[in-house]
C-alpha cells in the first residue's frame, strides 16, 4: 500500500508548481485584504481536490488492473485511496492553521480562534463531502460520478428551500423543538462533529469495499 | 509435470459474447501460446485467471492456490504484461522503480535497471514521451525483476516491429530455460507463437478448439490437394477443414498417419499452426 501512496504522490508532483503559485496568490491577498479568517480553510478545499485528480489519473493509465496484479488486495487500493484523502486534507489544513496563525500574527488582528475554527469546520466538510462521492467515485469513474458532486452540494440547499417553501405555505413556524436540537448541536459541535465524520468515514469506507470487489476491470 | 494454470469448466457471460465452459492447463516449465482472433475470449480468459472480472462458473488454480484472492506471497511470484502499458504517463522508469519497490517485497532494483539498460530505455524520460516498443518493453521489465516463477502476457508482442518482437521473444526463451518457469502468451500473431511455444491452445468464439503439443499440432495435420468432385470422396472423420478455390480444394486433414493408410494417392502437405488455425475457424462452412 505504499507503494500505492508513492505513486498517488509522484502523480501529485506535476501539480506542486501551480499549488505554490496559487498559495502565494492567497497570501498575498489576505495581506492586501488585512483579513485572514475570510481565507481560512480554502487551502483545504483546494488540496481536497487533488483527490479527484488521483482517481482521474489511475484511470487514464488503467492502473487498476495492473495494480490488482501485483501483491495488492482490492482491500489495499480503497485503504489507499482513503488515507491518501485523509493525508491530503490533513496537509491543506495545516497550511491552511499555519496560514492563518501566521497571518494573526503579522496583522496583529484577534480573530485567531475564528480563522481555526473555519479551517477545522472546512476539513471536516471535506471529509464529509468525500465519504459520500467516493463510494460513487469507486462504483462509476471520476469521470461519470460528476453529478454526484452536483447533487452532494445541491441538495441540502434545495431541502432547506423547498422546506421553507412549504412552511411558509402553511403558515407555519420552526418546531421549537427542532430549534432547540439545532441550538444544542451548534453549542456541541466541537464534539459532534468530529463523532459524525468517524462514523461517515466507516460506513463509507465499508460501501466503497463492497463495490470495488465486486468491480471487473 | 504438474499445472501452473488449471482452467475447469470456466463460464463467463457477456450480453453478446460468452466463454463456454472452457477448460485447459498450463503445464510448468513451458511455453503455451494461447491464439484466437480478435474477441475470441482471450482477454476475457486472461482476466479470469487474474481474478479481475466475476466470472459465472467454473474453477482456476494458479500455482497451486485458487485464482480468486490469490494470496500476496503467489502474486509476487507472477508477473503480467498487458497490452498497453497500464502506467501513468507522468511517471520516468526510476519512479517505477520507487513505485514497485514498495510494493513487491522481493523486488529485485539491480536486475530492473540492468533491463532497462539492455532495453535501452531512458530512466529520466517520462513514460509519456515513450513509444510502444518501449513501453512494451518498460512493462515486461517490471514483470521480470521480481523473481517470477509464472508470466501471463496479453498480446505483449502485438503492435511492435519485428526486430523487437524477436529481441522480446529470445528474453522470453531465456527466462524459460529454468525448469520452474512458465509462460502463458496470447498473441494473434502465430508466427510469435510457432516461434516459442510448446504449446499451442487456441480459443474460437468463446470455445476452446484444441490446447496441444505444437509439434504434434503440426505432425499431425496436413493439406491435400484435389478437384472439388473428390472431397466428397473422403472420409469425413478426418477432415477438419476445406478451402476451395477455381483450381479445386484444399482439405486440412488430421490423423495423417492413419489418413495416409487409407487414401495412399494423395500427397500430404506439410502444415503450420497459422493455417490449422485458419481451416478451423474459416474453412468449416465448406463442409
Amino acid at each position: 500500500m505504499k507503494g500505492l501512496m508513492i505513486k498517488d504522490f509522484m502523480n501529485l508532483k506535476k501539480n506542486a508548481k501551480i499549488f505554490s503559485v496559487i498559495t502565494l496568490l492567497y497570501i498575498f491577498m489576505a495581506y492586501m485584504q488585512k483579513d485572514a479568517s475570510f481565507f481560512s480553510g480554502i487551502f483545504t478545499m483546494v488540496f481536497a481536490i487533488l483527490t479527484l485528480s488521483l482517481y482521474s489519473y489511475d484511470e487514464m493509465a488503467k492502473w487498476d488492473g495492473y495494480a490488482l496484479t501485483m501483491p495488492v488486495s482490492k482491500e489495499n487500493i480503497v485503504q489507499g485511496k482513503y488515507l491518501m484523502m485523509l493525508l491530503l486534507t490533513a496537509i491543506g489544513t495545516t497550511i491552511s492553521v499555519l496560514f492563518t496563525v501566521i497571518l494573526n500574527i503579522v496583522l496583529k488582528s484577534d480573530s485567531a480562534f475564528t480563522g481555526l475554527s473555519a479551517c477545522a469546520i472546512g476539513a471536516a466538510v471535506v471529509i464529509l463531502f468525500y465519504c459520500v462521492t467516493l463510494p460513487f467515485i469507486t462504483k462509476l469513474g471520476v469521470e461519470k460520478a460528476r453529478f454526484i458532486f452536483f447533487a452532494v452540494y445541491l441538495v441540502p440547499f434545495l431541502v432547506i428551500i423547498l422546506a421553507r417553501r412549504v412552511m411558509d405555505g402553511v403558515n407555519a413556524t420552526v418546531p421549537s423543538l427542532l430549534i432547540k436540537i439545532m441550538h444544542w448541536v451548534i453549542s456541541n459541535i466541537a464534539v459532534i462533529l468530529p463523532i459524525a465524520v468517524v462514523i461517515a468515514l466507516t460506513i463509507s469506507y465499508l460501501i466503497s469495499i463492497r463495490i470495488y470487489k465486486k468491480k471487473e476491470f | 509435470m504438474a499445472d501452473a494454470i488449471t482452467i475447469n469448466n470456466l463460464t463467463k457471460n457477456y450480453k453478446d459474447f460468452a466463454l463456454n465452459k472452457i477448460s485447459f492447463s498450463v503445464p510448468m516449465g513451458s511455453i503455451v501460446g494461447f491464439v484466437g482472433e480478435n474477441g475470441a475470449g482471450k482477454t476475457t480468459t486472461i482476466k479470469a485467471i487474474l481474478d479481475l472480472i466475476q466470472v459465472n462458473e467454473g474453477e482456476i488454480k494458479v500455482l497451486g492456490a485458487d485464482a480468486k484472492n490469490l494470496p500476496k506471497e503467489i502474486k509476487a511470484q507472477i508477473g503480467v504484461v498487458f497490452d498497453g502499458s497500464n502506467l501513468h504517463d507522468n511517471l520516468t522508469a526510476k519512479n517505477i522503480n520507487q513505485v514497485m519497490k514498495n510494493i513487491y517485497f522481493n523486488w529485485e532494483e539491480t536486475v530492473f535497471f540492468d533491463y532497462i539498460k539492455k532495453f535501452q530505455l531512458p530512466d529520466k524520460k517520462i513514460i509519456k514521451e515513450y513509444s510502444r516498443g518501449m513501453k512494451m518493453k518498460l512493462s515486461i521489465a517490471i514483470a521480470l525483476s521480481h523473481h517470477s516463477k509464472l508470466l501471463i502476457l496479453d498480446e505483449a508482442t502485438s503492435g511492435l516491429d519485428p526486430m523487437v518482437r524477436d529481441e522480446i521473444l529470445d528474453i522470453f526463451l531465456e527466462f524459460i530455460q529454468d525448469e520452474e518457469h512458465t509462460i502463458f502468451i496470447s498473441s494473434h500473431i502465430i508466427s510469435d507463437i510457432e516461434k516459442i511455444a510448446d504449446y499451442v491452445t487456441f480459443i474460437h468464439q468463446g470455445n476452446i478448439v484444441f490446447s496441444e503439443s505444437k509439434d504434434e499440432l503440426i505432425y499431425q495435420h496436413g493439406v491435400i490437394r484435389c478437384k472439388k468432385e473428390e472431397v466428397a470422396g473422403i472420409d469425413h472423420s478426418y477432415i477438419v477443414g476445406i478451402r476451395e478455390n477455381s483450381f479445386g480444394a484444399e482439405v486440412m486433414i488430421h490423423n495423417k498417419e492413419e489418413f495416409q493408410k487409407h487414401f495412399h494417392d494423395y500427397m500430404i502437405d506439410k502444415t503450420s499452426i497459422e493455417e490449422i488455425m485458419l481451416f478451423i475457424s474459416r474453412g468449416k462452412e465448406n463442409l
